[in-house]
């Protein structure tokens, strides 16, 4: 977008100082909930369990919550497509807006992308917290 | 004009609030350490015979002994002879307070001065240095141009901040990052060991810990709030596709970085999280043993896995992350933030 056809037809507000100032108050609230999570560490650290022993497995090993859905995927279904389907759902992810290229501002627009979304969101929450109780 | 002195009354007050915080939680920190049972007990410790070292000298039959003797004149000897040792807060504040009040008054004098030597009024220092600077390098125009440029007024609506909360975690975790670099170990004999140290000797150690414990957690979850707003809004559609693509590589570079910094604390959860999540790579078909031993550096997790995930943690996805931002921001700047409905 050229400044010229910003400034017909928006307003505006210079970048400095007022979207720096918003940026700013983003920050010190950041900020306040980053040392409220220090001072909590203080009193409650985040601790360690056992020292490492490759030598014995402990009954519940799982990942990393990020992980823990694709890790719930995989017990379910065919290995190899438990593993290839990610891949190619991060490949699809990253050339989506080559696909989806119409420029479409309408409101039925945003409520699919909008169901899109929050399906996708809310399978992967399921399989986490399944993994996480199972 | 006015509102200048508003912004200073509010410099000034956060200023003295921040001081008055320091000083509490530090005094909490003093109160929470050993010393508190030491002055608690009902048996005081002796008071350290300070003049014993001097025996000590004496004993030795090598004149050229490694103990370096005491200053003739301890500048406080009656402190670590009854206790009165206040450490290091006490006096930092004391100099802190006194020595910038003194700065005051001796700026204060000079301005006066000058002010009534030269008979114009008081040039401030910074726009002094603001001069000095443009005098030489000339850069308050084109800088004026860049701070000055016209940003839409949706830009400052809520659901704009996630991605500037992302950013803005990634730097609190180079901080408490390099923090905790200070003290840890990539060894597996010395990792565990190290960790421990810092969350119970180091001074706020386990505070910054957790800081970077949760920051990290915190990141991600905000990453993937920011790739869904844009996905919602259609901001990735053209001619913006290459900011997705970069956002993307920027989700796997921050996952990356969670799962190259959980392996590190070499505990047992740790450990076995981490066989886990690269037995995930284990499974695709053809390349899936490639990627394992690519992962782990080998069939299993060992001292070279972790040695390579600490150098991946602390240097290669900090100095990628670094350059995926910048070209991410560049873009944002050049082609601004996509319209809401």
């Amino acid at each position: 977008m050229s400044e010229a056809e910003l400034n017909n037809q928006e307003e505006t507000i210079p970048f400095y100082p007022d979207h720096v100032k918003t940026e700013f108050y983003v920050v010190i609230g950041t900020t306040v909930v980053v040392m409220i999570v220090g001072l909590i560490g203080l009193f409650m650290p985040v601790g360690l369990g056992e020292p490492a022993d490759p030598m014995n497995t402990p009954a519940h090993a799982k990942p990393e919550w990020y992980f823990l859905f694709l890790y719930q995927l995989l017990k379910y279904i065919p290995k190899s497509a438990g593993a290839v389907g990610p891949v190619l759902a991060m490949i699809l992810i990253t050339i989506w807006p080559f696909i989806d290229r119409k420029p479409d501002k309408s409101r039925r627009a945003y409520r699919s992308r909008f169901i899109i979304a929050g399906v996708i969101i809310i399978i992967v929450i399921a399989l986490t917290i399944w993994g996480e109780v199972g | 004009m006015k509102k200048y002195y508003r912004w200073r009354r509010g410099i000034i007050t956060s200023i003295l609030v921040s001081v008055v915080l320091l000083v509490v939680i530090t005094s909490m920190a003093h109160a929470n350490s050993a010393t508190r049972a030491q002055r608690e007990s009902d048996t005081p410790v002796a008071p350290y015979d300070w003049t014993s070292i001097n025996a000590l000298i004496a004993e030795t039959d090598d004149p050229a002994s490694s103990i370096t003797p005491p200053p003739a004149t301890d500048p406080c000897l009656h402190c670590h002879i009854q206790g009165e040792n206040k450490g290091l807060w006490t006096p930092l504040t004391r100099w802190a307070l006194f020595g910038s009040l003194g700065l005051v008054f001796v700026l204060g004098v000079y301005r006066s001065a000058t002010v009534w030597k030269t008979r114009k009024p008081w040039k401030p220092f910074t726009q002094r240095s603001v001069e000095w600077v443009d005098e030489r390098y000339e850069i308050s125009e084109p800088m004026t141009k860049i701070l000055k440029k016209p940003v839409p007024k949706y830009a400052t609506r809520w659901f704009y901040c996630l991605g500037g909360i992302t950013a803005f975690l990634f730097v609190v975790q180079g901080v408490t990052g390099i923090m905790l670099a200070f003290y840890y170990k990539p060894t597996p004999e010395a990792a565990f060991a190290s960790i421990q140290f810092i969350e119970s000797q180091v001074r706020f150690g386990s505070a910054i810990r957790m800081v970077h414990h949760w920051a990290a957690n915190g990141m991600i979850v905000m990453c993937i709030a920011h790739m869904l707003r844009v996905f919602i809004m259609g901001a990735y559609k053209p001619p913006r596709e290459l900011n997705w693509v970069s956002g993307v590589v920027l989700l796997l570079v921050t996952l990356g970085f969670g799962l190259t910094g959980y392996l590190l604390p070499w505990d047992q959860t740790a450990y076995w999280a981490t066989t886990v999540a690269t037995e995930i790579a284990g499974a695709l078909p053809v390349v899936g043993d490639l990627a394992l031993v690519f992962l782990r550096m080998g069939w299993n997790i060992t001292a070279v896995t972790l040695g390579r995930f600490y150098a991946l943690h602390i240097l290669i996805l900090p100095i990628l992350t670094l350059v995926l931002m910048l070209g991410h921001f560049l873009m944002i700047r050049r082609q601004g933030v996509a319209k809401p409905l």
